[in-house]
């Protein structure tokens, strides 16, 4: 990695190492070691705190794709995936090509705002909006009824058809602002000439977003792209504080499963399991993703 | 070279956590030199909200002053903090002397088969406890010795407190439309019925948690069912079986509820704490739900409330819901077993009991004979209920114990069958499926 004929005479390349030692070790122990036992723990029978730890192999393995409840949290981390990921990136591209394009007053307190929601805590996100959404003297509701629409104040959080979409989309109001910001930054990069001889030739603001905007924000749609469907994927805290999973299994995540198994049915292997199956599930899309973005970044070029 | 940075950052990470294990060690040099008869009690509790609270602190400063060198070292924890960190601390040579582990397999169950609870039965014997607590209490604390069968065997932890699932009730709403708190079960449904009428939720509750959706229908379940039924199902004996005509009765009953708009409009939105707030700011006439909420209803409310048990279904015997609260036990490996047991017997002296019945609180144990505390009030109501059932051997059970997935179990066919896309029999049969399977791997 390091550039060898860069090196000052008499400077040795462990020196390079030692500067990374310290972030290095604090990987090693608490993120490399955890993982490595966590997939070792997957192929053993055991609650989490006894001796009695049983090599049981693949069985979690052979229970966690068999288990209708994996299978519908799976699912559930899908639907996820359009809330947290797709809709944020096509609002934040919107916002993006609308405050940049032409110069706006206020535009530093829009951006500001915008992103706003994801600096603030998801549990505290959780909250604000199980109380957003409350049927009696939630906010939401309380418009809905102001404005005549008593039909549609319903419950949003226990209703089997709602509750997915209502938690599904606190996730979008918390993620495209971020997606925004990343877009304003790279918008940065794209020169006006590109555009002023799109509008030469006579392209609208729409073809002009399409061909141009969109290819240039190539690297950063899929930064935005591998974030949104991580987060989407390993959701827990927005679930655990909102709906626990209900009514029923309707909002049931893998994150709030492994939750389940590992603190109140004291099954740590099976919990392993499905984080292990999870992880690997996220590596194989990021790495899909990057994929995509290379080849497309070489046709650019 | 590479080999060498190699070997540096191994090293390195070694040391780093050699030294953290080293740090592992260093919690036992912290506590004071523990001179000649000088003791530290090491113990963990939930007990964290400020009435239930006060009362510890009092207790643990009388222990240390009638027990002269005897420090007792306080940790409190939210229930599920501790319930998620007590087993690993429990198998650690310096966690806690005395700690609050939750009843039922889980919890309890778990911890006994892994070795780690001391059995109390001989000091059941010295300090007499069986004066104390009845057989029916101890069994809730009580396990085989290897965890698997829940009831019966030794006793691992006493509990301080009582609870019994019944009816809240507005008493200024009650008085103003001149309604009565009904006797029979029969009266029960006609009062939700006149609620319904006169423009007032009849029971406020919210189903958005989940857990509280048990005790509505197993409040209803326990007035179907004979206290062996209960009994078997929970300690999983006897091969009882969910599916039951009775289960599916108290599922109809609950779902004609939900249908009859008995529940809190939009109840599948509204969680547990904001149902209580609702209920205690007037909206709703009545609530199903346990002793515990009686001291929050007794604060900062202009209105006056009142407690009785949901009345018995004709014929039949009237359980209802209830036992003792998250009972104290001794870690195995403690090397001040003595000390930890007395300290569990001074948690549950008449002492303890006059300081929780003051606090608003149902202690398990009797209040001492020339107690003159004032019961003409909600704690009252609360103490009349615990006393009808623990005298007429009507305390039933939290069925979610019965199996370590229940409570998951019920909570979700629950929120399905008041959400309306299952019906009662769906229901009884899903739960079915959980405990047969249960019972089948406890077999093995």
């Amino acid at each position: 990695m390091l550039n060898v004929t860069n090196r000052y005479p008499g400077e040795t390349r462990w020196k390079g190492w030692l500067y990374l030692l310290p972030t290095l070790l604090v990987y090693l122990v608490f993120t490399f070691l955890p993982i490595l036992e966590t997939i070792r723990t997957s192929f053993y029978q055991w609650d989490g705190f006894s001796q009695n730890r049983v090599w049981i192999g693949i069985a979690n393995y052979v229970e966690v794709f068999s288990d209708p409840k994996f299978l519908n949290a799976l699912r559930n981390n899908l639907v996820f995936v359009i809330f947290y990921s797709i809709i944020p990136i096509l609002i934040g591209l919107f916002l993006a090509s609308l405050l940049s394009r032409r110069p706006i007053p206020g535009f530093a307190f829009f951006r500001t705002a915008l992103f706003l929601p994801q600096v603030i805590s998801m549990v505290v996100v959780g909250v604000i909006w199980r109380w957003m959404f409350n049927p009696t003297f939630g906010p939401i509701n309380t418009l809905l009824r102001l404005v005549g629409l008593n039909k549609f104040a319903i419950s949003w959080l226990g209703d089997f058809t709602w509750a997915l979409p209502a938690v599904g989309s606190i996730g979008t109001w918390v993620q495209y602002g971020f997606c925004m910001v990343l877009f304003l930054a790279g918008m940065q990069h794209i020169q006006d000439e590109y555009y002023e001889a799109a509008s030469l030739d006579g392209a609208g603001a729409f073809q002009q977003f399409i061909h141009i905007t969109v290819p240039g924000l190539r690297a950063e749609i899929a930064v935005a792209l591998v974030t949104t469907i991580i987060a989407a994927l390993r959701v827990f805290d927005l679930v655990y504080t909102t709906t626990r999973g209900g009514p029923g299994e309707s909002t049931m995540v893998t994150g709030f499963l492994i939750y389940r198994a590992a603190f109140t049915t004291n099954r740590i292997g099976y919990a392993a399991a499905i984080a292990t199956v999870l992880t690997v599930i996220i590596l194989a899309i990021s790495l899909v993703i990057r994929r995509f973005q290379r080849t497309g970044g070489e046709e650019n070029a | 070279m590479k080999k060498r940075s190699i070997i540096l950052s191994v090293s390195l990470a070694l040391m780093i956590v050699l030294s953290s294990c080293a740090k592992l060690a260093t919690p036992e040099d912290q506590t004071p030199a523990t001179g000649s008869g000088e003791q530290t009690l090491l113990v963990w509790d939930q007990f964290y909200r400020d009435e239930e609270s006060k009362v510890i602190e009092t207790l643990n400063a009388e222990f240390e002053a009638a027990h002269p060198g005897v420090k007792i070292q306080r940790e409190v924890k939210v229930l599920e903090d501790l319930k998620a960190t007590v087993k690993l601390a429990l198998a650690s040579s310096d966690g806690p002397d005395v700690a609050q582990v939750n009843q039922g397999r889980n919890d309890m169950g778990a911890l006994v088969e892994a070795g780690l609870l001391s059995p109390l039965n001989t000091y059941l014997e010295k300090y007499n406890w069986s004066s104390v607590f009845s057989t029916s209490v101890a069994s809730r604390n009580s396990f085989t010795e290897d965890g698997k069968t829940f009831g019966t065997g030794n006793l691992y932890g006493v509990s301080p407190t009582a609870e019994v699932v019944g009816v809240f009730y507005n008493k200024d709403i009650f008085r103003k439309n001149g309604w009565d708190v009904p006797t029979t079960f029969e009266d029960f449904e006609t009062l939700l019925a006149d609620i319904k009428e006169a423009g007032i939720t009849p029971i406020s509750f919210g189903s958005l948690d989940g857990w509280n959706a048990i005790h509505e229908f197993s409040a209803i379940q326990h007035l179907l069912v004979s206290l062996d039924y209960i009994n078997n199902l929970t300690y999983g004996v006897n091969n009882v079986s969910f599916d039951t005509p009775e289960n599916v009765q108290a599922a109809q009953i609950l779902q004609d509820w939900a249908n009859a708009g008995y529940f809190s409009e939009g109840f599948p939105g509204i969680g547990y704490d904001d149902s209580n707030n609702l209920f205690k700011a007037g909206t709703g006439a009545m609530t199903i739900t346990g002793s515990w909420l009686a001291p929050e209803l007794l604060v900062d409310t202009d209105q006056e409330f009142g407690f009785f048990l949901l009345p018995p279904y004709q014929g039949k015997s009237g359980l209802a819901i209830g036992g003792v609260g998250i009972p104290f036990a001794i870690r195995k490996t403690s090397e001040k077993q003595d000390l930890a047991a007395e300290y569990l017997n001074w948690m549950i002296s008449p002492r303890a009991a006059e300081l929780w019945a003051e606090a608003g609180m149902l202690p398990a144990m009797a209040l001492p004979a020339d107690s003159k505390l004032d019961t003409a009030n909600l704690f009252g109501d609360t103490l009349n209920a615990w006393n009808t059932i623990n005298q007429g051997n009507a305390v039933g059970h939290y069925i979610d114990w019965a199996t370590p997935t229940f409570y998951d179990t019920l909570v979700a066919e629950l929120q399905k069958l008041l959400g309306g896309i299952s019906t009662p029999a769906n229901l009884t049969e899903a739960v079915e499926v959980d405990y047969s399977a249960y019972l089948q791997s406890m077999s093995k």
